[in-house]
């Protein structure tokens, strides 16, 4: 089975601004995601244009992740703006998980601006079925 | 499809964008979220000396699904964006925030742009569009002679 988004012409939505992350410098916005849940492991998708795989941090904390991705690239310092309709900076999100993760095996990938996050469960969290023998 | 059409040096491309948008409202109506619509995907436009840069995040787009047109001064964009995932009736979905589908959106640019020249990368889900200007509208530097 394949899980397909609903198909339309794509809208525009607005970035979301985080306001509250005052200590921060630029802006922070809130990025789109998928998170899907396997009886292993999570899976994590986030749109995060711009950033480049050595920007994004991923923390794990008392079942807390947290997304962080430090500001874009672009654009470069020698081009002047014209017009503009898109802001420009940093992510950040969490997530409380309701499963402890086997944090030595978590894997993070980046391509084309969306970071694809697996995180495995705790070998004693996954549902079993113990299958009964006939004696 | 929809299709929007600035122009920069017209002087009347907010006019133009506020009209586009305030139409997506109309058309969706009560249904429309309440984070304002327009169309997709946003762009930024730059200029450097010899060249403007149109920028575009297009997250999760592959490459060959972006397509770039130029005809004249006019730059077209169109493509696909796809999210779909492989699953079962053990994988339960918790969020799907990020959008799937088609998008075209054209802008006249109403300065002569060098089609040949033009690059488009695609880094980063960022689409960067790099549009010499054609030599007589590039700056330059008029030499003082002797009188």
């Amino acid at each position: 089975m394949t899980i397909h988004q609903p198909t339309h012409d794509l809208q525009l939505r607005d970035k979301q601004e985080l306001q509250h992350e005052s200590t921060r410098p630029g802006l922070m916005f809130r990025p789109d995601v998928d998170i899907l849940e396997r009886p292993d492991a999570y899976v994590v998708y986030a749109d995060l244009p711009g950033v480049d795989a050595t920007s994004v941090q991923v923390r794990l904390e008392n079942e807390v992740l947290t997304l962080d991705a430090s500001l874009a690239t672009l654009p470069e310092a020698s081009w002047t703006p014209v017009h503009s309709e898109y802001r420009i900076g940093g992510y950040h999100r969490e997530f409380r998980l309701s499963d402890a993760i086997d944090t030595g095996n978590v894997s993070a990938t980046m391509r084309d601006g969306v970071l694809e996050l697996r995180l495995p469960k705790v070998e004693r969290k996954r549902p079993r079925t113990i299958e009964v023998r006939a004696s | 499809m929809a299709q929007t059409m600035f122009r920069p040096w017209s002087g009347s491309m907010f006019d133009d964008l506020r009209r586009e948008m305030n139409g997506l409202l109309r058309h969706h109506g009560a249904s429309a979220e309440p984070a304002a619509r327009g169309a997709f995907p946003a762009v930024n436009l730059y200029e450097t000396g010899d060249a403007y840069v149109l920028t575009a995040e297009l997250p999760g787009v592959r490459r060959e699904d972006i397509h770039v047109g130029l005809e004249g001064s006019t730059v077209t964009l169109r493509g696909e964006r796809q999210v779909q995932y492989q699953s079962d009736e053990k994988t339960s979905v918790h969020r799907l925030e990020r959008q799937s589908g088609g998008f075209r959106r054209a802008f006249e640019l109403h300065v002569g742009i060098d089609v040949d020249k033009v690059e488009a990368v695609h880094r980063n889900g960022v689409l960067i569009l790099r549009l010499p200007k054609s030599p007589e509208h590039r700056p330059r530097q008029v030499q003082v002679q002797a009188g």
